[in-house]
């Protein structure tokens, strides 16, 4: 298997077929159908049973969601139990035999990736995990969506070349292009990258507007780091509090004693 | 005399602990999906904001009081620690009981404990929890065993008291403000008004705040149960503790807002902004400044209400800031099914129902045990009266208690179980959107075409075979009738936007680039569309071959030569046995009735007629 395996889409390309939703749906054995709509459910078309979709935009562009394998991802950091992985070569996937099903994972997402098996009464999150069992085992050479994707509109690479290439493609077709491509740097970079005529910043909550090139861990680790010092801190004070007030209660006590001559141990 | 008050509140909360039973049995049959209204845009719900935000900030009174009493010396709310310090034990359990409801896999809780992520605040928070409700344990116990025949143990407990207080303090600022770090990876969620880095801060400084307001709301109902005189110095002297308290989390959260310079927002109109005003006057403002008259201080209606108030606007911050907030970001509308209001006042009630039960039995505040023992004792010893047909059915005392009790539980808990939603049989709808299954009716009035897309598709070489009719990575294709490019039926090269070439070859100068120097300025000699469209057009393939030539097809072109060549060859292959297919009717509206007839063998859809 490659390292830090890439995909890159572009959406200009796209014509909306699907093929990669039927793909992803038939390697990764999920239900031939739609999950029964649930309110606030979709939003863009994902669920814990299609984990890559194509979403329409105004005047008929298409632009496939998935997974963006984050290279620093906020559900792998923010799992209590680790059941969220960012393996050796770079794709995230998820062990159901670990996961207690917090659902942090599903919240601290930015793109609102995992998604939840709601019916279930053993439930599992569910999102793309970019083939990574049929690539380490040699099954496939590239995910199934890219592999099924009849204009190569996504195709797939190290995030090098699919780095190279958008940068390429941007520079041969200038006026094709938004010249940007999402995903090489926002929240640190992702391993899904696109490329479009239209703004892709819907693929995010809120627009995109609260995130930063700064990878999402990184705000929690700024508070968390000093933890121990604070815990080891707090115990002192309150420690020392308590001494000084006890040892000055025990003075005043001794002292009243010593004016009246045996006053009561009103602290003890 | 009886305690009708009391009996009847008993009554209550095992209406709703029975009700809550049901729900219970209900989602850990049928899953998340069917007990609450819990969304993947909403992943986090009532339970997560009000069972586990709101109720470890709730039990804060333990160790707030516990500092207080037991390291800054104020004796004089010695009576105020014991019930503080029970309520953070069973508020504690009840986050771990409502932690088994929310988690999707509720047996492999014991995770937190063997797999360590210690980058995740939920990790150290779940870590501070159970470590602290192992010392509430502790705390808990002299309580319990003060009056028992195991002194030893007792003394034994006792001494282990202070270290235990202080590791119960350092635990518990941890985790409160870990709670705040949590939200700290979703500045996307979280609205701007509640988001700020010193969340952790903020949270720890709110507990505080909530704990002292617990403990003044705790003694004014348990005085009122029990129809006590009020505990009026201690009470008035929380508040005006409270006062101060809220006094500084208010310059601290409304300085915070300053900082950011989000302080507009709070009064821009907006739901987050009105919702914001709503909290912290409820929470903070309004208490602060009543708490500090001195004649609302001595009125003990005065400071339930006030603290009721604080509390419930406390409980809001935590939703607010876990959950309702987020409404702004996700657009999504996320209301708690009833189902999920119950369980949460389900776990109040048991937890309730536990306190009064210890309350009653051990010295939680001594001097309210023995005046319960006093009225246990006159009870047990008043003379026999004339028995009521209904006092000789029930019984008396905890005979009566346990029969009306148990009966509520159990017809709460059969109503629930009635009442309670069920799973909906499945509706499976097609997984792929792309109108890739029916037959469709496709162009303009009387010339309507009925097409059948799948058969075509698996004709032309199935999944691949899209970019072949889809042609020019047109977007939108799957959705767009042909005409939305060819406009005019007739005219070819209808699709050729002369102005645009002009355009991008840049003006006029650029004729010659397409009609060839020197020549005129006309159709014929002009260069072939592929010439300059290499990839742009679909690859050359046996379906579309219109694109050979110096102009774009017109519709009727474009429709004609990519369908009758194939219809013809299929319409002669006898093992195709559709002797009909090549002529206009096979297609077309109208036609003789053979021409018809290969359409009767595909039924249209009804509600596909209407949509041309």
């Amino acid at each position: 298997m490659i390292e830090n395996p890439c995909i890159l889409t572009d959406v200009t390309k796209c014509i909306g077929c699907e093929q990669c939703v039927t793909a992803c749906k038939k390697i990764n054995g999920l239900p031939e159908g739609d999950a029964p709509p649930r309110p606030g459910n979709s939003v863009d078309g994902l669920d814990a049973g299609r984990w890559t979709t194509v979403i329409r935009q105004p005047d008929n562009h298409f632009v496939r969601k998935q997974c963006r394998h984050c290279a620093e991802p906020a559900c792998v950091s923010v799992c209590p139990v680790g059941a969220m992985q960012k393996t050796p070569e770079g794709p995230v996937i998820y062990d159901k035999g670990i996961c207690m099903g917090c659902r942090y994972c599903m919240l601290a997402c930015p793109y609102g990736i995992p998604h939840y098996e709601w019916d279930s009464a053993n439930p599992s999150v569910r999102k793309c995990i970019l083939c990574y069992p049929s690539l380490k085992s040699g099954k496939i050479d590239k995910p199934a969506c890219v592999g099924a994707c009849p204009t190569n509109a996504t195709i797939f690479g190290t995030r090098d070349e699919m780095l190279a290439e958008a940068h390429r493609r941007l520079a041969a077709e200038p006026s094709k292009y938004v010249q940007k491509i999402w995903g090489e740097s926002q929240v640190g970079g992702t391993s899904v990258l696109y490329l479009a005529d239209i703004s892709l910043d819907f693929l995010a909550w809120g627009d995109g507007k609260e995130l930063t090139d700064q990878p999402l861990p990184k705000l929690t680790w700024a508070a968390l780091k000093p933890v121990p010092f604070e815990f080891l801190g707090m115990g002192l004070v309150m420690g020392s509090l308590y001494w000084i007030i006890e040892r000055r209660k025990k003075l005043m006590a001794e002292k009243a004693a010593g004016v009246a001559g045996g006053g009561d141990d009103h602290g003890k | 005399m009886e305690n009708k008050r009391l009996f009847l509140f008993k009554g209550l909360m095992w209406i709703v602990a029975g009700l809550a039973a049901a729900v219970a049995i209900l989602r850990f049959a049928l899953g998340l999906g069917t007990a609450t209204a819990l969304s993947d845009t909403t992943p986090w719900g009532l339970w997560i904001g009000f069972d586990v935000m709101g109720g470890v900030a709730l039990a804060a009174g333990g160790f707030v009081m516990a500092a207080v009493v037991h390291i800054f010396h104020r004796d004089r709310y010695h009576a105020a620690a014991r019930p503080a310090i029970l309520t953070a034990f069973l508020g504690y359990g009840a986050v771990a009981v409502g932690l088994l409801f929310d988690l999707g896999l509720p047996w492999n809780i014991w995770h937190a404990m063997v797999y360590w992520n210690i980058r995740s605040p939920l990790f150290e928070v779940a870590w501070c929890v159970m470590l602290y409700l192992t010392v509430l344990a502790l705390e808990v116990t002299p309580t319990i065993l003060e009056r028992t025949p195991f002194q030893k143990t007792y003394r034994f407990f006792t001494r282990l008291a202070l270290p235990i207080m202080v590791l119960g303090i350092m635990l518990s600022t941890l985790h409160q403000s870990s709670l705040g770090t949590m939200l700290l990876i979703m500045p996307f969620r979280v609205h701007p008004l509640w988001y700020s880095h010193l969340l952790p801060e903020l949270f720890f400084v709110s507990a505080i705040c909530l704990g002292i307001s617990m403990v003044m709301l705790e003694s004014c109902v348990t005085t009122w149960l029990y129809k006590r005189k009020p505990e009026m110095e201690m009470l008035s002297g929380l508040a005006r503790l409270a006062s101060v308290a809220l006094a500084f989390y208010s310059l601290f959260k409304l300085g915070d807002l300053l900082r950011q310079g989000k302080l507009s927002m709070v009064f821009d109109g907006s739901w987050p902004g009105n919702l914001f005003i709503v909290e912290i006057l409820m929470s903070a403002l309004v208490p602060m400044v009543l708490f500090a008259i001195p004649a609302v201080r001595r009125s003990f209606r005065g400071i339930w209400i006030l603290a009721a108030c604080s509390v419930l606007g406390f409980v809001l911050d935590r939703i607010n800031a876990s959950g309702l907030s987020q409404v702004w970001a996700t657009r999504q509308f996320y209301f708690p099914a009833w189902t999920e209001f119950s369980i949460s006042l389900g776990i109040v009630a048991a937890c309730v129902l536990v306190f009064l039960f210890i309350e009653e039995h051990f010295p939680v505040d001594p001097h309210g045990l023995e005046a319960v023992e006093a009225a246990r004792h006159t009870q047990a010893k008043a003379l026999p009266t004339f028995a009521p047909f209904v006092q000789v059915w029930l019984g008396e005392g905890w005979r009566k208690a346990a029969k009306v009790y148990s009966f509520l539980f159990v017809a709460a808990l059969a109503f629930g179980l009635t009442v309670a939603p069920k799973t909906e049989p499945a509706v499976k709808t097609h997984a792929v959107r792309a109108v890739g299954a029916g037959i469709l009716s496709m162009g303009p009035g009387p010339r309507r075409v009925y097409f059948d897309h799948k058969k075509h598709q698996d004709e032309a070489g199935g999944t691949k075979s899209c970019a072949l009719c889809h042609h020019l990575h047109q977007k939108g294709d799957v959705g767009t009738p042909c005409v939305i490019c060819h406009k005019n039926m007739f005219l070819a090269s209808d699709i050729f936007n002369h102005d645009a070439h002009i355009a991008a070859l840049h003006g006029n100068a650029s004729c010659a680039k397409c009609h060839g120097e020197g020549q005129p300025l006309q159709v014929t000699p002009s260069k072939k569309c592929s010439e300059c469209h290499t990839k742009d057009l679909m690859a050359l393939n046996p379906v579309v071959t219109t694109f050979d030539k110096k102009w774009a097809p017109s519709y009727k072109d474009a429709m004609h030569k990519m369908c009758i060549p194939c219809h013809v060859t299929k319409a002669a292959d006898r093992k195709v046995n559709l002797p009909n297919l090549g002529r206009c009717g096979a297609c077309h509206d109208g036609g003789t009735a053979s021409e018809k007839a290969y359409k009767t063998e595909v039924p249209v859809p009804q509600e596909e007629e209407g949509r041309t």
